[in-house]
């Protein structure tokens, strides 16, 4: 496909947004790590959050399937809102297990440690999800798994242990499982951060093609010149609120905006 | 050194029974005693805090007893207790309530949940988070996530101390010859006492527990290399450098 199908694939197929949070506010203790964040993730599209270490980032991430758990906003996944519980005063107190299961299998994760689980395979990790939770049957799992496998180079060491993997191979792995749930957002958490110079590159390719797939992603990096290449909105957090967001060519072409970034840049 | 008696066959029916009884016991005892140290270790991890204090508090005084009043107090307290209760004797539970095997079962279980709850409560905190949360982020259910990912991962971590646990359990199993059960200390004793030799079947019996430990160590080192994950450094059959 050359980039601008891709463009008119992507316009086209932009439907209802992938993930939209409304104002969430999130606390750890007396810090307020996210202090009304807004975000909203066209379908098809990517987006990269980018700011200094302790600005929110992983959090307001981590908010979109609910690994943490926001204490005030909306959020809504694939087209369905959670239903949080709240209290009189409108604080989230507690939510619906059910629907989060459900809804988790649609949003997927790739973390910065990657966290494959070591007593499962290669492609006993990546099928693992799709047989326990989409109770798809072992060889389905398996057709599945095996295509994204070597969707990511990695379809030859499917017996292996992650413990015989370099970083970079199991973070290919981990990418794989993410995309074996067929999710309908795929989120990555500093996806090149624990990886050794020489590995970035290898990891970063895959998701670069995965961008030019059409995939609906939200990424949190340090990348910086990468989330400009392959980003259409790029969200800037500072101290909990969204300092900037835009194109990649508003953002780094907005003078307020480069003053923000260039400690980071 | 006479071994004469060996070819007493009464003598060696007791050993024999003595054996089977230890095995049994050690069996029961293992599987019972590692199911209820899994529920101790997630009351004391998971559980609501009055029953993580209660089972804190089990494990205190499982632990901080010797196994040997333990043993006593379930076989004469408890079960002599059980004797005044009316109609319980023609209960199906009766026969049961006699049983020496019984309460020695019911004392080493506890004993084992106590110990091995603890070592699997702390493998079970080193198994890193990361792990555990990519189960959750994927939509896998708590309970999918503790039995899938969490648990396996904790019996790793724990496995070389757990086969200490199990040679601990077999070597204290010859405390039950005190209450009246056939085991091959009772088997040993009796010989000695019809024929007068202190050493011999002493002797023999403390083989047969080496064999067994030796058995058993193979078998769990066999678990223990074969569990999947393992690392090719750590592929080596003598736990030796």
């Amino acid at each position: 496909m050359t980039s601008s199908l891709q463009h008119a694939f992507r316009s086209h197929s932009s439907t209802a947004p992938a993930v939209v949070a409304t104002q969430l506010i999130k606390h750890f203790g007396e810090l307020e790590v996210l202090k009304g964040i807004s975000l909203e993730v066209p379908e098809g599209t990517v987006t990269s959050i980018i700011g200094a270490s302790g600005s929110g980032k992983s959090t307001l991430l981590r908010c979109m399937n609910l690994l943490e758990r926001p204490d005030r906003g909306e959020l809504a996944i694939a087209d369905e809102a959670i239903r949080f519980d709240r209290n009189p005063q409108g604080d989230i107190i507690g939510l619906d297990r059910r629907q989060l299961q459900r809804l988790r299998a649609k949003v997927t994760m790739v973390f910065q440690q990657f966290n494959l689980w070591p007593h499962l395979t290669v492609l006993g990790n990546v099928i693992e999800a799709p047989m326990r939770v989409k109770k798809l049957s072992r060889k389905q799992a398996t057709a599945l798994g095996e295509h994204y496998l070597e969707r990511v180079g990695m379809a030859d060491r499917r017996d292996a242990y992650p413990a015989f993997l370099s970083g970079g191979q199991q973070q290919r792995v981990a990418i794989a499982r993410a995309l074996a749930m067929e999710p309908r957002l795929l989120l990555f958490d500093e996806p090149t951060s624990a990886l050794d110079p020489e590995r970035v590159n290898e990891v970063l390719g895959v998701i670069r093609g995965l961008a030019d797939e059409g995939r609906t992603m939200l990424l949190v990096t340090h990348e910086m010149h990468f989330a400009r290449e392959v980003s259409d909105q790029l969200v800037y957090l500072d101290q909990g609120h969204i300092a900037c967001s835009g194109t990649p060519k508003d953002v780094f072409e907005d003078p307020r905006c480069r003053q923000f970034m260039a400690p980071a840049a | 050194m006479d071994f004469s008696w060996l070819s007493d066959p009464f003598y060696l029916s007791y050993l024999w029974e003595g054996f089977v009884n230890t095995l049994w016991l050690l069996l029961v005892s293992a599987v019972g005693g590692l199911l209820l140290a899994v529920l101790v270790a997630l009351a004391r991890l998971r559980g609501p805090r009055p029953l993580a204090w209660l089972v804190w508090a089990f494990t205190t005084v499982m632990r901080g007893t010797p196994l040997l009043v333990q043993l006593f107090f379930f076989y004469y307290g408890v079960g002599r207790l059980m004797e005044g209760v009316p109609g319980i004797q023609e209960t199906f539970m009766w026969p049961l309530l006699r049983d020496p095997f019984f309460f020695a079962a019911l004392t080493f279980i506890l004993s084992v949940g106590a110990y091995s709850g603890e070592v699997i409560r702390g493998a079970m905190k080193s198994v890193p988070r990361g792990e555990r949360e990519a189960g959750r982020a994927f939509g896998l259910s708590g309970f999918q996530v503790l039995t899938r990912l969490w648990l396996p991962r904790a019996i790793q971590l724990c496995l070389p101390t757990l086969t200490g646990e199990m040679i601990l359990l077999l070597k204290s199993i010859p405390l039950v010859s005190t209450i009246a059960l056939m085991d091959l200390l009772q088997a040993a004793n009796i010989i000695r006492d019809e024929t007068f030799l202190v050493y011999e079947p002493l002797l023999l019996i403390a083989g047969i527990y080496l064999a067994t430990t030796v058995v058993l160590t193979v078998v769990l080192r066999f678990v223990e290399l074969n569990f999947p994950g393992m690392q090719p450094t750590q592929r080596r059959w003598l736990p030796i450098r």
